[in-house]
């Protein structure tokens, strides 16, 4: 019963992983940049949802908001930051993305505060008995729901419309993709609006379970979605998914059976190393 | 010589002798603290909590005649800012002494370069033994983390009458160290540790150590971390349809805690310095002077930065001389009713005082109870 227990615990952290990390792969697989301010937005996105919960929205209103503003940022950061350093090398427009992260969170400590906010009255708290003796409360549940829900339309949208071929084209070779028509500026503001909205709905989840929104609670997911996209093998949209739900439920049983040798973020590593060992191609992609 | 080269050269002195005249009518006590980064909401209670001891001191007339200033550095809670900073507040801004708003990684280092420069130190809230092991010119006016471990035990074992205890701790410094305390007491106070589970300072998800805990059934949580990390923890016990009692620390002890952890904070214990609640002027002075200076009510970072500059105020009137040694010596005789209580120094120059009990009723921190054991409560001596 615990098994089960730490097994769901570790799928509602994994569905949180997945959502700010499709950003993360959309954005590598399309421009090999490491889109490390990309855990800025999910920071963004968090406080968006909480100020508007706060002012007396609903909280469907305050998530849908938060998508879209956070969307259009992430946007403004692909056309003001990456763009005039596409041609140069990546690495480049990697230490910009890391500078643009850092000012990102002290840019918020002096507009929000150095306190964190919370919810002055959390919604989605009413609790849900899923099996005898084991309560999930709405929030949970919800993270999980419109994680599927999410990923789900996206996977749609890049298998059946005009516009996920073009993506689709563009990502396999830009090239060869704009002679045939496809207007890959175009493509890459929706990748970019996508990925962005993604890591506020993840951004908006995490407030909604902790109660806590911080400066700094991007420093995380920085770096572990960085280590999940790696794992799922970079660029692979449904390695990096395999990889979040396994990462969340191996630090779920990692937390309590290795707690007190190792904490949550080296099991993480180690679990990178061991799989990179076996598998440097990643999880799911073939040599 | 005519009249009129006296004149000025008079005039020439007394320009000259100007900087000196202001230095003399104040006395600087450099104060390092993390103004930025992620531990910036304790750093700048801290410097809130610090700079209105200073008016307080300065408005009842000064250390003799002369206003006390603090010189204030921003070190990010990390020994690579504190420790150059330390070389600066003592070599170029000349400051009497020193006082750490920080955590214990950049106290530590000040600590070294205060003690190496024979110049007084003061470590507010910082728990790490080593920090007074520096040598005799380092003080702290907080707990070490083993002290409030040990009032922890006292608490739930004796006071509180349960016996069988999940600790989740915290794995940095803080942490260690009171589940070290706790650990170390438990048996006398027939506690028995369930299991214990760690989590790091950025975890803030803790829905594994909750099913868990859950599936262990203790009577009572000892559970160490910072209101940044416990409200979480409480809220996701709470929503996971766990009753028993939390115990925490001074970490929790910050209005933000109940903030977070919004009407799940109803009942959550903890052992810290500042009792809300205290009769004593000092503290009162406090409890209201801050919540009027900040916008928010106090905390115990505040509180411990308020006390370690009255301490050293009061050892400034009572030093000697002005020498530095004279200053040490005041400190270390100390005997002051500061907002954190009666505070004397032990050898090691670590503090003796009584730990307060609190407990979260009607949103606020409360007065629950308070513990005197001075054997109990014994700080290290060497």
């Amino acid at each position: 019963m615990l098994a089960i227990e730490l097994v769901i615990q570790g799928i509602v952290q994994g569905a949180i992983y997945a959502l700010i990390a499709l950003g993360l792969v959309l954005v590598y697989g399309l421009l090999r940049i490491l889109h490390v301010a990309h855990a800025a937005l999910y920071t963004l996105g968090a406080y968006i949802g909480v100020i508007i919960v706060n002012q007396g929205g609903h909280i469907i209103v305050a998530t849908a908001v938060a998508m879209v503003a956070v969307g259009f940022v992430g946007v403004g950061i692909y056309r003001f930051a990456y763009k005039p350093l596409l041609d140069k090398p990546p690495l480049i427009a990697l230490i910009a993305s890391i500078g643009l992260f850092i000012a990102a969170e002290e840019i918020y400590r002096i507009i929000f505060g150095a306190y964190g906010m919370s919810f002055v009255q959390p919604p989605l708290q009413q609790q849900i008995e899923l099996f005898k003796g084991f309560h999930l409360s709405t929030a949970r549940i919800s993270v999980v729901f419109l994680s599927i829900l999410f990923i789900g339309v996206l996977a749609w949208l890049a298998a059946s419309t005009r516009t996920g071929i073009a993506w689709r084209a563009t990502v396999s070779d830009a090239g060869m993709a704009a002679s045939f028509g496809v207007n890959i500026e175009k493509v890459r503001f929706i990748n970019f609006f996508i990925g962005s909205a993604l890591a506020a709905l993840a951004g908006v989840m995490v407030a909604l379970l902790n109660n806590l929104v911080e400066p700094t609670m991007g420093a995380v997911p920085a770096y572990k979605a960085l280590a999940i996209i790696v794992l799922g093998g970079l660029g692979s949209v449904r390695g990096t998914l395999v990889a979040s739900i396994a990462l969340g439920i191996i630090e779920s049983f990692g937390t309590i059976y290795l707690g007190h040798i190792m904490d949550r973020d080296a099991i993480a590593f180690t679990f990178l190393i061991i799989v990179l060992m076996i598998r440097p191609q990643g999880l799911l992609t073939r040599r | 010589m005519t009249k009129l080269s006296k004149t000025l050269s008079l005039a020439v002195l007394m320009a000259l002798s100007l900087p000196f005249a202001a230095f003399a009518d104040s006395i600087k006590i450099g104060f390092n603290a993390p103004l930025t980064g992620f531990a910036a909401a304790d750093g700048n209670s801290a410097r809130v909590g610090a700079e209105l001891a200073v008016e307080q001191v300065n408005s009842a007339g000064g250390i003799g005649g002369k206003q006390i200033e603090l010189v204030i550095y921003d070190d990010q809670a990390s020994p690579k800012e504190s420790a150059p900073l330390a070389v600066k507040l003592i070599t170029q801004d000349n400051v009497a002494a020193g006082i750490s708003g920080s955590y214990s990684g950049a106290t530590r280092a000040a600590a070294t370069i205060y003690q190496e420069n024979s110049v007084p130190y003061i470590s507010a809230y910082a728990v790490h033994p080593d920090i007074t092991r520096a040598g005799d010119y380092v003080f702290r006016t907080s707990f070490v983390g083993e002290v409030q471990g040990r009032a922890g035990a006292k608490l739930i074992g004796e006071m509180m009458g349960h016996k069988r205890v999940v600790m989740i701790t915290l794995n940095n410094d803080f942490g260690k160290s009171l589940a070290n305390g706790f650990r170390e007491k438990a048996a006398d106070f027939s506690i028995e540790i369930v299991n214990e589970y760690e989590y790091s300072i950025k975890d803030r998800e803790f829905g594994a150590i909750v099913s868990k805990t859950k599936s262990d059934e203790p009577d009572a949580i000892y559970a160490s971390g910072y209101f940044f990390t416990a409200g979480p923890l409480v809220r996701q016990l709470r929503a996971a349809g766990i009753e028993m009692p939390v115990i925490g620390q001074e970490g929790y002890d910050s209005q933000k805690f109940i903030e977070i952890a919004g009407p799940d904070a109803e009942g959550v214990i903890i052992t810290t310095s500042l009792d809300r609640d205290s009769a004593d002027a000092v503290t009162q002075e406090f409890i209201s002077g801050f919540e009027a200076k900040a916008g928010y009510p106090s905390d115990m970072v505040a509180a411990s930065a308020h006390t370690a500059v009255l301490v050293m105020a009061d050892a400034l009137a009572r030093a000697a001389d002005d020498s530095a040694a004279a200053l040490r010596e005041a400190i270390a005789g100390a005997s002051v009713m500061a907002s954190t209580g009666q505070i004397s120094f032990n050898a090691l120059g670590e503090v003796q005082k009584d730990v307060q009990i609190q407990i979260v009723k009607d949103g606020n921190w409360r007065h629950y109870a308070v513990i005197s054991d001075t054997d109990l409560l014994a700080p290290p001596a060497e």
